[in-house]
């Protein structure tokens, strides 16, 4: 290898007016680069020479400042004279250069993209959500409703007193939790839905659906229902919903980015908002929640656990009016009576409160909270 | 550096005529063919460190990805054995890139807000469109470089909005009157508006039947400002031939579709007679699966199959008649070959999860690269430009990526 001070290369260059190459030899003294030759005689401070990535084809191209290109068909005496004059690979080159270290790229990707996923979506999308205005719950939330209203919910069969008598203690149950108020216009609706089976969702800006396939399976149990509000009320109070679009469009940002096009996500927020699903996590928030909202109106979180046992029994009364019909084959239950019905009626539905089938943790949390 | 200089101070300089010494040129003039050197394998090493500093940087690392794509790509495209080169500055970029992003979020924000918004939105972006297309391909011409001579595009602002503002109309009645239809977030407002609703379909007509002009458009203002020192090209393609196009290619989809649906139904008579002597659950499973399959794939193949006809004669149409005083082009992409290296490209990317891409990518640039080629009447060394250093305007670049066009080739 030659020493640094006599390296010269034989190269091409371009004055950015003439497509004429001028045949030059470069060489680098002190901090500059010297390119001599056809008439030319140029001097380049190496600080403001651009070089090449290292890359297996084609000619090795130095732009200089003035735009104007010094070019090399030889790359393997190119790069013998770079390293030669100590203009050596960045490290970004370097590192694709070595498929030790793109690979330990992909791995760290892979890891990047789990982490993200699993810690960076949610923080990112409570830091933006810190901006958006509750005002904006409600207009997703009310779009959301009327589209999922056509689609799955009937007038609710649900006698008047029961619907008034619920109403209250629930306005009440949520003044006595949250003197303050709970930053939502909460609106309570009562509906019909067959195909959501015993169920109740929550949406962004304060609706709180029920099914009368649910509060008929709880007769004289309005405890329990509360207990159902109160989870419901945790999902609108921690703007579950609105995290969830959020961290959707986020997602959607992201992948675009990498993949190379941009999309409206948030052109499909009512579809999104039912198909999702609330993680874990907004689960755990939201129980936390209604233990809270129990606890401050004297209610045992006991009943939480009486409901997971009233929504995964197959109906007390055979032939009711609007009984499930459809799913949920009470003979067949040989193997999980729980799991069939709880997936036949939810699986259409991911925000519905059956749709994570009342894990054994869940059941423990109530428990222990009632014997704190 | 100033011996060569035969420029005239308004940048309409020219071609030296062939001097005495250059041997006569050859009868067909210079055929310079156009080559793709880039490989999968090279290209995934810098796509991946390049996904990677995306990703760690929160996206402020784009610019620079970009930059250093176009220069890997560029710079293993050789024309006539000389490669292209990339000179955009990703820190001007960034500032574009940010500002682009900032639009894109505002937009968003207000096509949610409100159906009024949304309208305001979308005339500020219908309005700002032509404009934000003529800056990104001022700058990546500026900044694409052969020979040492930078390319230029000569196109204005005004014949921007000339080549674009039917298509603009047609869809803003069409989304606009959408935003009214389908009101996100209002209360139940009952039946909406007929009058919009009118509004709306005949937008969408519209928008269908200008598509094929827009291209052409589009194409002519495109391909006829490149400019190259003193060549500048033009194009001499009709509309009608374009029309040819999407009509065979509308066709050729519909064409897709019929064994397709043949096979489905065929499949489902066949599952119900079956079904009728066995068991009774299978049979109607059977056929919604087979009815289900037959389906998609036939949508997969209509993709593949009509998008790599319209692409390849869409590049062999619009390369073929694009020309100048003393250049022309020629395109020979082979739709079948296109539509073979496409659904090699999608099964693999999506059986490696995207870690194809960059294989697919580089693939198909060579396919799409390789069809062209350039003949010129003089040899291209004697070539002079006169003006150099116009930069264009970074944020051109970024609304380039926002908007989804490209220089294409």
């Amino acid at each position: 290898m030659s020493s640094a001070p006599d390296a010269t290369l034989n190269a091409e260059y371009f004055d950015g007016r003439s497509a004429q190459a001028h045949a030059v030899q470069l060489r680098v003294q002190g901090h500059e680069l010297l390119i001599d030759g056809d008439g030319l005689a140029l001097r380049a401070p190496l600080k403001r020479v651009r070089w090449p990535e290292r890359q297996r084809h084609g000619a090795r191209r130095i732009v200089l400042d003035d735009g104007t290109i010094v070019r090399c068909a030889d790359a393997a005496a190119f790069d013998r004279f770079a390293r030669a004059v100590g203009a050596g690979d960045s490290i970004t080159v370097r590192a694709q250069q070595s498929w030790r270290w793109t690979l330990a790229a992909v791995v760290l990707l892979i890891a990047l993209v789990a982490a993200g996923y699993r810690w960076g979506l949610p923080a990112a999308a409570r830091a933006v959500l810190a901006f958006v205005p509750a005002g904006v719950d409600e207009r997703v939330g009310d779009g959301a409703y009327q589209s999922i209203a056509s689609w799955l919910l009937k007038p609710s069969t649900i006698a008047p007193d029961r619907q008034r008598l619920l109403r209250s203690e629930f306005e009440r149950a949520i003044a006595r939790a949250h003197p303050r108020g709970v930053g939502h216009a909460v609106r309570l609706q009562f509906h019909a839905a067959p195909r959501l089976g015993p169920n109740a969702f929550a949406l962004p800006g304060g609706i709180i659906v029920i099914t009368d396939e649910l509060l008929q399976r709880l007769p004289e149990r309005n405890d329990v229902v509360l207990g159902v509000l109160a989870h419901e009320l945790g999902h609108v109070r921690q703007r579950h919903g609105m995290r969830l679009l959020v961290q959707a469009s986020l997602l959607g940002a992201a992948t675009s980015m990498a993949f190379g096009d941009f999309s409206n996500l948030l052109a499909a927020a009512p579809a999104l908002i039912g198909q999702l699903g609330y993680s874990r996590d907004f689960e755990r928030d939201a129980d936390d929640e209604a233990i809270a909202l129990l606890r401050a109106n004297g209610v045992s979180p006991l009943v939480m656990v009486t409901l997971f046992e009233a929504i995964t029994r197959p109906l007390p009364r055979p032939g009711a009016a609007s009984g499930n019909t459809s799913g949920a084959p009470a003979a067949s239950a040989a193997s999980s009576p729980r799991e069939a019905s709880a997936r036949a009626q939810s699986a259409e539905f991911g925000i519905a409160f059956s749709s994570h089938p009342p894990d054994d943790e869940r059941i423990a949390r109530f428990r222990a909270a009632a014997a704190r | 550096m100033s011996e060569d200089a035969t420029i005239t101070p308004d940048g309409t300089a020219t071609v030296e005529a062939p001097a005495a010494a250059a041997p006569a040129a050859p009868p067909g003039g210079y055929r310079l063919a156009m080559r793709f050197s880039g490989s999968g394998s090279e290209y995934f090493r810098i796509w991946i460190v390049n996904l990677l500093l995306i990703l760690v940087t929160v996206g402020l690392y784009y610019p620079f990805a970009k930059v250093r794509r176009l220069r890997y790509f560029y710079g293993n495209t050789q024309l006539g054995g000389e490669e292209f080169d990339f000179h955009g500055s990703p820190w001007k970029m960034l500032r574009g890139f940010l500002l682009m992003a900032a639009f894109a979020g505002a937009y968003a924000l207000a096509t949610n807000a409100s159906p009024w918004a949304a309208l305001v939105a979308l005339v500020a972006f219908a309005a700002i469109w032509p404009a934000l297309f003529r800056a990104s391909l001022q700058f990546r011409l500026a900044n694409t470089s052969w020979r040492g001579l930078r390319f230029q595009f000569l196109g204005t602002t005004a014949d921007a909005y000339r080549a674009m503002w039917p298509m603009l109309l047609a869809m803003f009645m069409y989304l606009g009157a959408a935003a009214f239809v389908q009101p996100k977030g209002q209360a139940a407002a009952g039946e909406p508006p007929a009058a919009m609703v009118v509004i709306m379909l005949v937008g969408l007509v519209l928008v269908m039947l200008l598509m094929p002009w827009f291209w052409y458009s589009i194409k002519r203002y495109q391909h006829g400002n490149y400019a190259l020192g003193p060549m500048r090209t033009e194009l001499r393609a009709k509309a009608g031939s374009f029309y040819g196009v999407f009509l065979k290619a509308a066709g050729l989809a519909l064409l897709c579709m019929v064994p397709m649906i043949i096979v489905a139904i065929g499949g489902s008579v066949l599952a119900a007679i079956l079904g009728s002597g066995k068991s009774k659950g299978a049979g109607p499973v059977i056929g919604f699966v087979l009815f289900g399959g037959a389906m998609v794939l036939s949508y997969v193949v209509m993709l593949v199959v009509a998008g790599a006809f319209v692409t390849s004669r869409l590049q062999n149409l619009v390369w073929g008649s694009t020309r100048g005083r003393d250049v022309k082009f020629a395109s020979a992409l082979k739709a079948r070959a296109l539509a073979k290296l496409t659904a090699k490209n999608w099964l693999l990317t999506v059986l490696t999860l995207g870690l194809y891409i960059p294989f697919a990518r580089v693939a198909k640039a060579k396919l799409l690269i390789e069809a062209v080629e350039v003949t010129t009447r003089h040899p291209p060394q004697v070539l002079t430009a006169a003006l150099r250093g116009m930069g264009g305007d970074a944020a051109g670049d970024a609304a380039g990526d926002l908007l989804g066009f490209d220089v294409g080739l």
